[in-house]
């Protein structure tokens, strides 16, 4: 019994060849059109050379810019030509029947790692999302005033989590080839500038925390002074209490083993992404007709010490003058 | 009807007065910010009489000179030393001049990628030593009373171990040299703060990033409170020259050199090397027992940036025997720039080293002088001069004690505690 793919496999190699022809045809035409556009000399040698070859040209009826050209065309036509060709044969040659099958069992092996991929990035969004919920149905609970243990970082802490566990390591494949270590140098900037978004985001919103406690803690005095029937008439007053609670849950923040955690690693992200910057932009920097930082650094130290050791020896030689 | 419990009737009638006078400040706050506003700092003359790379020595002369030996400030390398010349009125500089006395102040510069390289030992072996040797030189003066701010003080404090023969008085004023304590939130952070890995990756201490650290320190004053407060008096031409000039000292921030700043986290702060003896600069120990001149120690009590816990133990360390702390009602600022303190702090100064140099005698400068002080004496460059009226203090010096070197009285001696009473806080 034959199997689905070679009922489809004559249709399929028509198709196919039919697909490359016309694409040969379309390299054909675009390498006619950019041998004419490259024709015409740019600049100012171009212009002479086509001037002063008009005359020699009447003999062959062109001009020598048209002859430029026309060498211009003949070359990239052949070249686009020859690539398209190899194109076809490499395509028929992988429609040939013997090579049918394999070929259909590698293709559906594309959908299957794409499928792979948005699973994972599906799952993520997932996870991240009912992280989100969880949240959201917690902001109707009550938080403490003045504590700051146990905050609720979940949600910073899983965009980090699933970063590191889903995409970081697609940015840590080892590369290949003459580029690799810039490449590394790229991705390695690419990754640690996506660790220090995600760990200031954890620090700004663990900023935020006193914000929200003390318009809570507001919120309870107001109730209480209206209860009392004392509120007061001065809006002044109602800001100097607020700031003086604000004041004490920073305070009370700002010493918390939990901020001064976050503060640290907020820092040392941030020097990680710096150092990642500057070595990929180092590789920029190379190409160009500038020193590097490295360089210079190296040169500033050779200058540091070499004044230092003048400094050193003119004391003494004043020393010994004065003696 | 029953009596309401709230009086919502007098809040919106205060809410309504209060919107009215915003919309009349807003609109005189519109003729003094779109109008000239005085807002420049160091309005006091000087010439810069020293350069060595990015370092300048400020010279500030007063009309008559009362004092015979010059004074030294040496401002910290976080923020410039501006601040003591901030405005008309406000200003420890001109507060020393009307007394007749000369100072010199050290303007650390702005420093750059080149300077990342330099430590402590640098700065004070090398910049200081070098700006204190061409004063003496200049006065033909063997030693010079030395005043440090913060960290510059601790670079005094350093100074006046390893070469005590070049310091006549010193002057700390807000100065730690005790780094282990909780006290001040820059004391818990530093203890683990990423030093090396900042100063390697950065070169040189970003300033902005160590302000929005001091910001960081109290947030709701520092960047809420703040400036509800200057809208608030945003119609006000004085107030707001003040504050103006406030902020342009407070941003006006250099860089601190990488080495410097990775010294002083690592020795001072994490390892609290200074007070235990046993910071080590330039290949040297800095043992405290070797500060044996007169020593007067000022700091804030409410200073949340160097507490009275990291300054107060400095004067039980030192060899001194004529030694005083001194703690104002005040924080790390307004010692310098609060209108009471302005009463209470330059002047204190003033009279402490004007007793002392009566109670030294006036020729103990220039008689015990150095070889390049004599030579500059002989030089005639310039003579030392001889302080001319000092009030009751003068007259004693002027009776009996000229040209000997004296003990300190006894009631001076050992660390007495002075508890001032103004009342600014920053």
């Amino acid at each position: 019994m034959a199997s689905d793919s070679e009922k489809s496999s004559p249709d399929m190699s028509r198709f196919i060849t039919d697909w490359m022809k016309s694409f040969s045809d379309t390299m054909e035409s675009m390498a006619a059109t950019q041998a004419r556009m490259f024709a015409f000399p740019a600049d100012a040698e171009g212009k002479k050379a086509a001037e002063t070859g008009k005359a020699a040209g009447k003999t062959s009826g062109k001009t020598a810019g048209e002859a430029a050209g026309d060498d211009n065309g003949r070359g990239t036509r052949k070249s686009w030509a020859a690539m398209g060709n190899t194109w076809q044969k490499m395509f028929s040659a992988l429609m040939a029947p013997e090579n049918l099958e394999a070929n259909f069992k590698g293709a559906a092996a594309v959908p299957e790692v794409a499928m792979r991929l948005a699973q994972q990035t599906a799952d993520a969004m997932m996870t991240l999302q009912t992280r989100w919920m969880e949240r959201a149905a917690a902001i109707g609970q009550r938080t403490k005033a003045y504590n700051f243990e146990n905050l609720d970082k979940e949600v910073f802490k899983s965009l980090r989590e699933i970063y590191e566990t889903e995409f970081q390591k697609y940015l840590n494949v080892p590369q290949l080839g003459l580029n690799r270590f810039y490449q590394e140098r790229f991705n390695r900037f690419l990754d640690k500038m996506t660790l220090f978004q995600t760990t200031l985001s954890e620090f700004l919103q663990m900023f935020y925390i006193p914000i929200e406690k003390s318009a809570m803690v507001m919120q309870e005095k107001l109730e209480q002074m209206a209860d009392k029937g004392d509120l007061k008439d001065d809006p002044q007053a109602f800001y100097r209490l607020w700031i003086k609670v604000l004041e004490g849950h920073y305070m009370n923040l700002l010493k918390s083993p939990e901020y001064l955690q976050t503060l640290h690693k907020t820092i040392e992200s941030l020097v990680n992404y710096n150092q990642a910057r500057e070595d990929f932009l180092q590789d920029i920097v190379r190409h160009l007709p500038v020193p590097t930082l490295k360089e210079m650094d190296e040169l500033y130290k050779e200058i540091y010490l070499m004044k230092k050791q003048i400094r050193s020896l003119s004391k003494k030689v004043e020393g010994n003058q004065t003696l | 009807m029953s009596q309401p419990k709230i009086a919502v009737d007098l809040i919106l009638k205060n809410l309504a007065e209060s919107s009215e006078k915003s919309q009349e400040r807003a609109k005189k706050a519109s003729e003094v910010l779109l109008g000239p506003l005085e807002t420049d700092l160091c309005p006091t003359p000087y010439d810069v009489v020293y350069e060595e790379d990015r370092v300048k020595l400020k010279y500030y002369k007063p009309e008559t000179v009362k004092y015979k030996i010059p004074l030294l400030v040496v401002y910290a390398l976080i923020n410039r030393e501006t601040m003591l010349d901030l405005q008309p009125g406000r200003s420890v500089v001109q507060s020393f001049l009307d007394r007749g006395l000369e100072v010199y102040m050290v303007d650390w510069g702005y420093p750059g990628r080149k300077d990342q390289y330099l430590t402590i030992d640098d700065h004070v072996n090398g910049y200081m030593d070098n700006m204190i040797d061409f004063i003496r030189k200049r006065h033909g003066l063997p030693k010079v009373h030395l005043m440090g701010i913060c960290m510059g003080g601790v670079f005094c404090v350093i100074y006046s171990s390893l070469h005590p023969d070049k310091v006549q008085n010193l002057v700390t004023t807000v100065t730690p040299t005790n780094f282990d304590t909780d006290k001040g939130l820059l004391h818990i952070w530093m203890k683990s703060a990423a030093a090396d890995r900042m100063s390697e990756c950065y070169r040189n201490m970003p300033a902005d990033l160590m302000n929005l650290g001091f910001l960081l320190l109290n947030p709701a004053r520092l960047i809420i409170d703040k400036y509800v407060g200057f809208f608030e008096n945003m119609d006000n031409r004085a107030f707001v020259e003040n504050f103006i000039r406030m902020e342009k000292w407070i941003f006006d921030s250099p860089d601190v050199p990488g080495a410097t700043f990775r010294q002083f986290i690592t020795d001072c702060y994490k390892q609290n090397l200074l007070i235990k003896n046993r910071l080590e600069v330039g290949g040297k120990r800095v043992n405290l027992k070797n500060i044996t001149m007169p020593l007067l120690n000022f700091y804030g009590k409410f200073d949340h940036l160097v507490p009275p816990e990291a300054c107060e133990l400095l004067t039980g360390e030192v060899g001194s025997k004529d030694k005083e702390d001194i703690c104002l009602d005040t924080g790390h600022i307004g010692i310098y720039v609060s209108s009471k303190c302005q009463r209470e702090f330059a002047p204190k100064i003033a009279n402490w080293l004007a007793t002392r140099e009566a109670d030294e005698g006036p020729d103990e400068g220039t008689k015990e002088g150095t070889k390049e002080g004599t030579e500059e004496k002989a030089a005639s460059k310039k003579p030392a001069r001889a302080p001319r009226s000092r009030g009751g203090k003068t007259d004693k010096a002027k009776s009996g004690k000229t040209g000997a070197k004296k003990a300190k009285p006894k009631k001076s001696a050992g660390s007495t505690r002075s508890r001032n009473t103004a009342t600014d806080k920053k």
